[in-house]
């Protein structure tokens, strides 16, 4: 059930990020399909009537799976850092070309490479 | 846009949605007595000497994972710094914030600063470890800055040290974990005593490279958020 809501997830992020054309809410989805890909990875971990991995005494538990959730840790901590240096390209983009629409900041990129090779 | 760039958008998007879900598919339909599973919850405590098994793999079997991990971190707060650092404001006006948000703020910082200490360092025995005690700790720094004013703050923190402290986490950190080559052992294995599993001082290095996380993700994040206050000019 966790799993397929994180696919269902994963998958709006995906295509949020190819059709919507505001930066800010491609990296929104960029977000929505990080969370979507973590919730795939700790539903992967699971077992039926698991503990938390973290026990010393109790021998025959059973455990959920530790290595999905030290990758989920590997995950969270990428798509901080990921964030926020694309927040910092997008704001670059937006004092120079003071718009957040990537289309639209493609023709006036076109634009200005073709006024440079001519001038 | 013409049509058929709108089609090919389309395929792309659906192919690597195929894709993607076929690898998923084909991870979910393993059954759960695979090796890894195996391996790592039933050995993982004693070879690691860690009971928090997640730590036992993040820092002891999949150690290189957390190293690129860390490297990746390091180059973000450094492509933001870069990026943001042309034009810095050198006074940001501090929000006249009440009393109640100003006492409350001294109240929780020390708080939050000890929160992180104690994930930090006992991360090998209870849910915790690096990077979510440097992400509090950093959170509690923010809290202060944002009722104190970042110039209050900066005053006692001062740019350079948390820069110094940020490279020399990752230094320390990429040393550790070639310390064992010169000793005639594999890089990245470990070198301390295990220790009895369940005690603070046990998992062998696992506490020393939780601290040396915090502190890095400690200074890293404090470093990006003083950089998009410093370009924004108000926090």
């Amino acid at each position: 059930m966790a799993f397929s809501a994180g696919i269902v997830l994963l998958g709006i992020g995906l295509v949020a990020i190819a059709i919507r054309r505001d930066l800010v809410i491609k990296l929104l989805a960029l977000g929505l399909a990080n969370a979507g890909s973590i919730l795939c990875l700790v539903a992967i971990g699971d077992r039926p009537e698991a503990r938390v991995p973290i026990c010393a005494v109790c021998r025959d538990a059973v455990y959920a799976d530790p290595l999905p959730q030290a990758l989920v840790l590997s995950a969270i901590v990428i798509n901080f850092a990921i964030l926020a240096l694309a927040l910092v390209f997008v704001m670059r983009l937006v004092e120079h070309y003071h718009s957040t629409d990537s289309r639209r900041i493609e023709g006036l990129v076109q634009r200005d490479l073709r006024e440079g090779g001519r001038s | 846009m013409s049509r058929g760039s709108r089609l090919f958008h389309l395929l792309v998007i659906v192919s690597t949605g195929c894709v993607v879900l076929l690898v998923l598919l084909a991870f979910h339909s393993e059954t759960p007595e695979t090796a890894p599973y195996g391996t790592y919850v039933d050995r993982s405590v004693e070879e690691t000497g860690a009971t928090n098994r997640v730590a036992g793999v993040y820092l002891n079997y999949r150690l290189y994972d957390s190293l690129l991990e860390v490297l990746v971190f390091f180059v973000a707060v450094l492509g933001v710094r870069h990026y943001l650092g042309t034009r810095e404001r050198a006074e940001i006006p501090t929000l006249a914030e009440s009393e109640v948000v100003r006492t409350s703020a001294a109240l929780l910082f020390p708080l939050a600063l000890l929160l992180g200490v104690y994930l930090a360092t006992l991360g090998q025995i209870s849910p915790g470890g690096g990077f979510g005690a440097g992400a509090v700790a950093a959170s509690g720094v923010l809290l202060a800055s944002i009722a104190l004013g970042i110039d209050a703050i900066e005053r006692r923190l001062r740019r350079t040290t948390i820069e110094r402290i940020e490279r020399g986490a990752l230094l320390v950190f990429l040393l550790l974990t070639l310390l064992p080559l010169p000793l005639g052992r594999p890089a990245m294995s470990d070198l301390l005593p295990k220790g009895s599993p369940g005690a603070v001082l046990s998992g062998g290095a696992i506490p020393l490279y939780n601290t040396l996380i915090a502190l890095k993700v400690l200074a890293g994040s404090w470093l990006i958020l003083r950089s998009f206050v410093r370009h924004r000019g108000e926090i």
